[in-house]
């Protein structure tokens, strides 16, 4: 199951305060490079929902992403729906297609998976591109931002978005974290262990992958929703697989499977990726490197080799303190 | 839409050529992975890199020291990444290797940038190959029945040596079993080494012949790693047959879906894919029954 550390804990409120004080202090640069981060790390959450707790290595996270700013696009621009109810719209519609992924996909594992999650984001990339609807590979524009000026915050102040995208995110992360607690997840957990196990003991093996896949998917077209709002303008490009290659990286840059590495990891990820293209413009090289060393190292990302180095020493101290204070034990594993 | 029997011609021979290409690609990508469960993804960028030292040896000494090096080339390079990366990542589940050859797939498109530029290379076609022969009364480039005999030769003798030589028969008993191979004292590393390097020959060699088609640009091995994959897991990981039907399937649909239904012609294939994977989730020919 799904625990939260001392480490973790630590590590989830150095990245909101730093977020919170880069969005109240930073200029219109740092505010655009902060959105950016905080719509990855939605993504790479949804991604690590069903990497890193179901075995499910998707290729189409990106293009779940792109369905759901397209999807977000269509309902305000053509349909002329309101951005609330279109947001809402959008979270769903990607919902539906990822559960639909999700159970078809469910039968197959490994290498199988992979393909075939990366069949049907080439589908939706090829099809999008194409497609006069939705403005071919010059993509649309003109996408209105929620209006919330009801309680005073205006969207269109860079600031407030960036904020707006940060509660957006915690509450994402509190989902994320209940639906892992939930049966659900547990049942999720134990089928990447044992699949067989679980399906002798009952349990319907491909609706849970299926319902947790649909779930991740609806968090991703959230991540969409918000980043066609961002840019006011989708092209067909985030739906193509080296997005969703991209931020599998990041979630193993990061740390498969502890929600709070691949946040570091998208923030890592951006920050880097600003600065070393204003050295050079060869930033895959930079990432390739860094990728093939980091999977070679055997550590499990940045967030997994800190775990492995010092949370057992932060734990240990740590319930050594509450031990003194309060006979009660602190539940210690990971 | 036309009905003469010469345009329909011209377009079996345009699936053909595709075909042939992809095949040239997806045979060394499915025996690495059907012997050594070995997922490459960096197998388009060994394409890449092919078409590169091809375009770079044809401006020096002309086209056929580009066809004949550029084999060669990338097999070196197939070397050095199996026993720097490849050996010692054999182990790690399918996950860290497709992450592995993804790093490497950057890698290797920044390096091809640095050493050769941005700017798309061109490869002059040597006089033999040059212009253009009719074919059911429609003149058809020579070049591309050229791919396309090199891809039914290659094919034939890749068959041959599978099925009637030593070799052939370890390789099969290899992807069967590779356990119960190596029981039978075949020295199964030295194996995979073999068929890892041929394999990289024939990305290097696929690169070479498809330089002077397309342009040679850093991001082709990108663009064709995906046609690669579909056709393996379309035809089943790890067989000949595969490979060949799952190129014929790829490059057919590929083809005559974009003369017939230009409007579907790209989601086509995709639904196919997804289509067989449903129904056959180990692909059509898999190398285990």
């Amino acid at each position: 199951m799904f625990q939260h550390t001392a480490l973790r804990y630590t590590a989830l409120i150095l990245l909101a305060a730093g977020a919170f004080a880069q969005a109240v202090t930073a200029g219109y640069f740092g505010l655009e490079v902060l959105t950016e981060i905080l719509l990855l790390a939605m993504l790479v959450l949804a991604l690590d929902m069903v990497a890193g707790f179901g075995g499910m290595v998707s290729l189409c996270h990106g293009a779940l992403m792109g369905l759901g700013a397209y999807a977000y696009a269509i309902l305000t621009t053509k349909a002329g729906i309101a951005p609330p109810v279109a947001m809402a719209g959008a979270i769903a519609i990607t919902g539906v297609a990822a559960w639909v992924i999700g159970a078809i996909g469910a039968r197959s594992h490994g290498i199988y998976f992979i393909m075939a999650t990366l069949a049907f984001g080439q589908m939706a990339y090829s099809y999008v591109f194409e497609a006069p609807l939705f403005g071919g590979d010059d993509g649309m524009g003109g996408i209105p931002r929620l209006d919330l000026t009801l309680i005073g915050l205006d969207l269109n102040d860079s600031r407030s978005f960036a904020l707006f995208c940060l509660l957006l995110l915690a509450a994402s992360y509190g989902a994320a974290v209940l639906i892992l607690r939930s049966g659900l997840g547990r049942s999720l957990i134990g089928v990447m262990h044992n699949e067989q196990r679980m399906r002798a003991l009952g349990l319907t093996v491909w609706r849970i992958k299926a319902d947790v896949f649909g779930l991740s998917g609806m968090i991703a077209g959230l991540a969409g929703a918000l980043a066609a709002q961002h840019v006011m303008y989708i092209s067909p490009g985030p739906l193509a697989w080296t997005v969703s290659g991209e931020a599998l990286v990041v979630v193993i840059l990061g740390g498969l499977g502890t929600l709070v590495g691949p946040m570091i990891g998208a923030a890592a990820f951006v920050v880097l990726k600003h600065e070393v293209s204003n050295v050079t413009s060869y930033w895959h090289l930079v990432v390739g490197v860094l990728l093939i060393a980091v999977v070679m190292s055997r550590a499990n990302g940045l967030f997994g080799w800190i775990e492995a180095r010092w949370g057992a020493r932060l734990e240990r101290r740590l319930s050594d303190l509450t031990r003194k204070s309060d006979a009660e034990e602190v539940p210690t594993d990971a | 839409m036309s009905l003469d029997p010469g345009f329909w011609a011209l377009q079996t021979l345009n699936a053909l050529q595709l075909s042939m290409l992809l095949f040239l690609l997806s045979i060394g990508l499915t025996v690495i992975f059907g012997l050594m469960h070995f997922v490459n993804l960096a197998h388009g960028s060994l394409y890449a890199l092919g078409a590169y030292v091809a375009a770079a040896a044809a401006t020096v000494g002309g086209y056929w020291t580009g066809f004949f090096l550029a084999p060669v080339a990338v097999a070196g390079l197939g070397i050095l990444l199996y026993s720097g990366l490849i050996r010692r990542m054999r182990k790690s589940g399918p996950m860290a290797q497709v992450l592995v050859t993804f790093g490497l797939i950057f890698a290797l498109l920044d390096l091809t940038r640095i050493v050769w530029g941005d700017i798309a290379l061109a490869i002059e076609l040597p006089a033999l190959l040059d212009g253009r022969v009719s074919v059911f009364g429609i003149g058809y480039p020579v070049y591309r029945l050229f791919i396309i005999a090199l891809g039914l030769a290659i094919f034939t003798a890749l068959a041959m040596v599978l099925k009637r030589t030593q070799i052939g028969a370890m390789i099969r008993a290899g992807v069967d079993n590779d356990a119960m191979a190596a029981c039978l004292g075949i020295n199964v590393e030295r194996l995979f080494f073999i068929v890892f390097c041929v394999g990289c020959a024939l990305a290097g060699l696929a690169g070479a012949v498809a330089a002077p088609l397309l342009s040679v640009t850093p991001d082709m091995g990108l663009q064709i790693l995906i046609p690669t994959l579909i056709v393996i897991v379309i035809g089943g990981l790890g067989s000949l047959q595969g490979a060949i039907a799952g190129s014929l399937i790829f490059g057919f649909v590929q083809t005559f879906g974009a003369v017939l239904a230009p409007q579907l012609a790209s989601v086509l294939i995709y639904a196919l894919l997804a289509a067989v994977l449903v129904i056959r989730p180990m692909g059509l020919f898999p190398a285990k029954g």
